[in-house]
């Protein structure tokens, strides 16, 4: 019998990674060629077919002026991701940041750091996105500053209890004690050994950035329409339940399909990068 | 005993000074508005006679921390001010919108705990069967369903296709309590599945690890039925863990109950909030997020609290 490999993963959890993972590689093509594969939000022409099923011309059915849904929901995922992916890569690499300073230089860094993270995390965070919107302008800018400040929090506290851990390994000592300055142990010595946790991290990031920058557009606080978000093409199926149940049916399977595949990957991810 | 009060005293002053900052934060974003809330309240057709009134009122004169300092007196004695919209005391309003968001509340907890306490504990019970495993992956797969999308739903398909439930609004509970109840219960079964996974995870992995207990193989040994040693013995030690993601859970419950009550149209704080947000009612969004946030520190506090006293263990080591 062949010794037990902890590093493998186990081939059911690899399924379903391999199955997140094209997923959201799906997504991400879509959203990025829309334009060239000739998914536009709105096609200039106005088809006669209103409020329609899907059927093979239009896969998710048609709006109630005749608008492909399935183009709009592509072309929706350009804002929504592109939202996500900045508000991550910010949160990750600031929480990311503040969470190792904190870790590796404890004392009033840390405590200065892990104050704040404990009170932004110990607020109702979507109310102030939306008191941040409502005040400063309703664009993309401030809309990703606002859902960014989500993410950053959660993404600090974790990295900052994986610095502790590998702070206090051997061999970190034995750095410092061949006289390594601080910011090669931080670089060659920490952030190696950390990195995988950061990176799982960034799937459970993105993954509340959806959820928060999806609420913001349902209620109309997202950016201003004739702009399209997940969140907004669901929340204009809302008045339409009776006639165009499609209209709310398709979006919010697409929203549910990426948030599982982002949440799966990123907490085998996590699992197995804390394990080590 | 002195040991215990400087532990309060200590919590005490950790709250009040996150409730100071947290309230001047909020404070201080309006003031980053363009313009002052006199020009934006009294419209093009104010007079100079009426803004210089207004901005007198407001104290617009005078430096930030001086009008913070007002703001939270006038707060802290009940006095929220006006709706820059009619005019209407900003408490009045709040003490109208308060009970829906209440029995909200309240509702989705009952829900919350009379879904996750069964699923939990055979979850545990049967740990490893198929029976676990359909629980966690049902479970997971609920986490992935935010407040919107599982609100969107829940409208199309029990209000509009089955038309069991109203497709939104709120009865008052001494209007007709039918009526109440139905209106309330898709809203909260919404926030219920919301957090009930996590519940549903938590318990039963403190449950598993009682069932390893001696207490639990002794009590066993005396004969006691399964039903019993599940309720008597082992629900109490697993819920600690509980009581505390009930606290932390309270912040997501917040932020979703905004989001349900605008689906389903519940008059309360939350849609309440969002209003007037879309009308540029900023000092009713400033009081509503200070209020709330503060509801939320004092909130997270007390079940700090009732862990202390629920668990001894605790007890000992957090004051140590």
């Amino acid at each position: 019998m062949k010794p037990h490999n902890p590093n493998r993963i186990r081939p059911t959890l690899l399924v379903g990674l391999i199955l997140a993972g094209i997923w959201l590689a799906v997504i991400i093509v879509f959203a990025v060629f829309a334009p060239i594969m000739g998914f536009l939000p709105d096609p200039g022409r106005f088809s006669l077919n209103v409020n329609q099923g899907p059927s093979w011309g239009a896969w998710f059915g048609t709006d109630e002026i005749g608008r492909d849904l399935f183009a709009r929901v592509v072309w929706g995922s350009r804002l929504s991701l592109l939202i996500a992916l900045i508000s991550t890569a910010f949160g990750t690499i600031v929480g990311g940041f503040l969470g190792l300073l904190a870790g590796y230089f404890k004392g009033w860094i840390d405590d200065f750091i892990s104050g704040t993270v404990n009170i932004m995390l110990s607020l109702p965070a979507l109310i102030f996105a939306l008191l941040l919107v409502t005040i400063l302008e309703q664009n993309l800018r401030n809309v990703t500053i606002a859902v960014s400040l989500l993410s950053t929090p959660a993404v600090a506290r974790i990295v900052r209890a994986q610095t502790l851990r590998i702070a206090s390994r051997g061999y970190v000592e034995v750095a410092q004690s061949i006289g390594a300055t601080r910011l090669r142990i931080i670089f060659r010595e920490i952030l190696p050994n950390i990195l995988p946790v950061v990176l799982s991290l960034c799937f459970i990031a993105f993954g509340i950035v959806i959820v928060a920058e999806g609420s913001l557009s349902f209620i109309g606080k997202s950016v201003p329409s004739p702009s399209i978000t997940w969140g907004s093409l669901l929340a204009s199926g809302r008045g339409k339940l009776e006639d165009a149940p499609h209209l709310t049916i398709y979006p919010a399977l697409i929203i549910f399909l990426t948030l599982l595949s982002v949440n799966y990957a990123g907490n085998v991810l996590l699992n197995r990068a804390s394990r080590n | 005993m002195s040991q215990l009060s400087t532990f309060i005293g200590k919590r005490l002053l950790w709250l009040t000074s996150i409730v100071v900052v947290v309230t001047f934060i909020t404070f201080w974003l309006l003031n980053l508005l363009p313009g002052d809330p006199c020009t934006l309240s009294s419209g093009s057709g104010a007079t100079e006679e009426n803004l210089a009134r207004c901005r007198d009122n407001l104290k617009l004169g005078s430096n930030l921390f001086v009008r913070y300092f007002d703001w939270l007196t006038d707060c802290l004695t009940g006095d929220f001010g006006e709706s820059y919209r009619n005019g209407i005391e900003v408490s009045t309003i709040l003490a109208q919108k308060l009970p829906a968001t209440s029995w909200l509340i309240l509702y989705t907890m009952v829900l919350t705990l009379l879904i996750s306490i069964p699923l939990g504990t055979i979850a545990a019970y049967r740990r490893n069967s198929w029976v676990d495993s359909t629980i966690s992956t049902t479970s997971f797969g609920m986490l992935s369903i935010p407040a919107f999308v599982l609100g969107s739903i829940m409208v199309l398909v029990f209000s509009v296709q089955f038309k069991w439930f109203p497709l939104g609004g709120y009865v008052g509970p001494t209007e007709n309590l039918i009526e109440h109840w139905k209106s309330l219960f898709l809203p909260a079964l919404t926030l219920a599945l919301g957090s009930a996974p996590i519940y549903v995870q938590l318990l039963r992995a403190d449950m598993v690890e009682n069932l390893e207990e001696n207490f639990t193989a002794a009590v066993r040994a005396k004969g006691l039925p399964t039903r019993k040693l599940i309720f008597r013995h082992l629900l109490r030690p697993s819920s600690f863990t509980l009581v505390t993601l009930a606290g932390i859970n309270a912040a997501q419950l917040i932020n979703a109950t905004v989001v349900v009550e605008f689906i389903f149209n519940v008059a309360g704080v939350g849609s309440f909030l969002i209003d007037s947000v879309f009308a540029q009612d900023y000092l009713v969004v400033q009081t509503i997020t200070a209020l709330i946030a503060t509801a939320f520190v004092v909130l997270n506090a007390l079940v700090d609290a009732i862990y202390l006293v629920l668990d001894p263990r605790v007890r000992t080591r957090k004051l140590t």
